[in-house]
């Protein structure tokens, strides 16, 4: 018996652990939209934005940060390829605090670089929004991000519209000319 | 003279009108959809998980154990879940001492195990008891690749428990702290 307390004894001096904390839950309620953006025909070179609005339906305030998240391609949409780099990607706050029951924007910046092996993209990425809890259980939203860039047509094919444009102008003007100038002959 | 002219200018205004609608392909806008009527919510009953002391190499269970806490979809798109986990941080000084999240849910020295379990789904995970890892990768909560489940619809509800593996050995007399993500994207 004797050692039997003294084996309890030891492995609570051993053992004393606490997890998770014991600060109070808070409950953690809140929303994101939209839940999908599409941007199309996005131009290389040019940003382009948009706006997430948080809303928090809980009555304390709550810290959120907002991160980019590269899924699975099991987890994308079909047709959809990894998105080439999420530094393409700016928000205009990654940690913001919402105050109680109300409502944030976060304005959402895309580039993709000017350079034609990104042009006919189909891409797919998540922009994760977390509540910054101290519990043991927090909630993160994801809006899926689809973004398509212009078609791999781009300058080759302005030089040669412009050339084609010089070219026509030239040609009908040389034409034009002969044809008054023949009409202006006295028979 | 006034014959160039003429003939100059007629085949500048020929060029325009044949250039202008390709131009005008060229030249496309950017269309960002945004279907503002999808806001994507999940809440949790449960954030708080006090355990207390624990002894070494250990499961510990919530109580009740599969029924613990409840998600809710209460935003207004179905949505697809996942789950992530962390190491456990020494609550005094988290960059000093941590355990480490196993990546199959066993254990070994300061290695701990995570699992959980939806209320209904008595054969998924290894071991075929409903328990599933969860680890610092994100993974599917529900629905999941080979499960008959689809997508949470707004207003249904997810029902789970938690299972916790203490490491084989640990320092003593250290308050812990871990953290799981669930989260979710419009399916």
């Amino acid at each position: 018996m004797v050692g039997r307390i003294k084996l309890a004894g030891l492995i609570a001096a051993l053992l004393f652990i606490l997890l998770p904390s014991c600060t109070l839950a808070q409950d953690s309620r809140f929303s994101v939209s939209p839940a999908e953006v599409y941007i199309d025909n996005l131009p290389l070179g040019e940003a382009t934005e948009f706006e997430l609005t948080i809303q928090n339906k809980e009555e304390p305030a709550h810290n959120f940060t907002i991160a980019t998240f590269q899924p699975s391609k099991e987890e994308r949409w079909e047709g959809r390829a990894e998105f080439p780099d999420n530094s393409w990607i700016r928000f205009s706050c990654p940690e913001i605090e919402v105050a109680a029951k109300s409502e944030v924007n976060i304005t959402v910046t895309v580039t993709v670089p000017r350079e034609q092996k990104w042009a006919g993209g189909d891409w797919e990425i998540w922009l994760g929004v977390t509540d910054e809890s101290s519990d043991l259980l927090a909630v993160r939203l994801y809006v899926r991000l689809l973004v398509s860039t212009e078609p791999a047509v781009g300058t080759g094919t302005n030089a040669g519209l412009i050339a084609a444009i010089v070219l026509g102008i030239v040609l009908l003007g040389c034409g034009g000319y002969y044809y008054f100038r023949r009409k202006a002959k006295p028979q | 003279m006034k014959a160039v002219i003429s003939s100059i200018v007629v085949a500048i205004i020929l060029a325009l009108i044949f250039s202008l609608p390709v131009l005008a392909q060229e030249s496309g806008t950017i269309t960002i959809t945004m279907t503002g009527a999808n806001d994507i919510s999940i809440s949790l009953d449960k954030t708080a998980w006090p355990l207390g002391n624990v002894t070494l190499n250990t499961d510990y269970y919530t109580s009740p154990p599969i029924e613990w806490c409840t998600l809710t979809v209460e935003g207004n798109c179905n949505v697809n879940t996942f789950i992530v986990g962390e190491d456990a941080e020494w609550v005094d000084n988290p960059s000093d001492y941590k355990w480490t999240l196993s990546n199959t849910g066993g254990n070994g020295e300061h290695i701990y195990g995570l699992w959980f379990r939806i209320s209904g789904d008595t054969t998924r995970g290894p071991l075929s008891d409903g328990y599933v890892p969860i680890t610092k990768t994100q993974s599917e909560f529900w629905p999941y690749s080979g499960g008959s489940g689809s997508s949470l619809a707004p207003g249904d509800t997810k029902q789970f428990g938690l299972k916790l593996l203490t490491p084989t050995s640990f320092y003593g007399g250290r308050q812990m702290q871990a953290h799981i993500t669930i989260s979710a994207v419009i399916a």
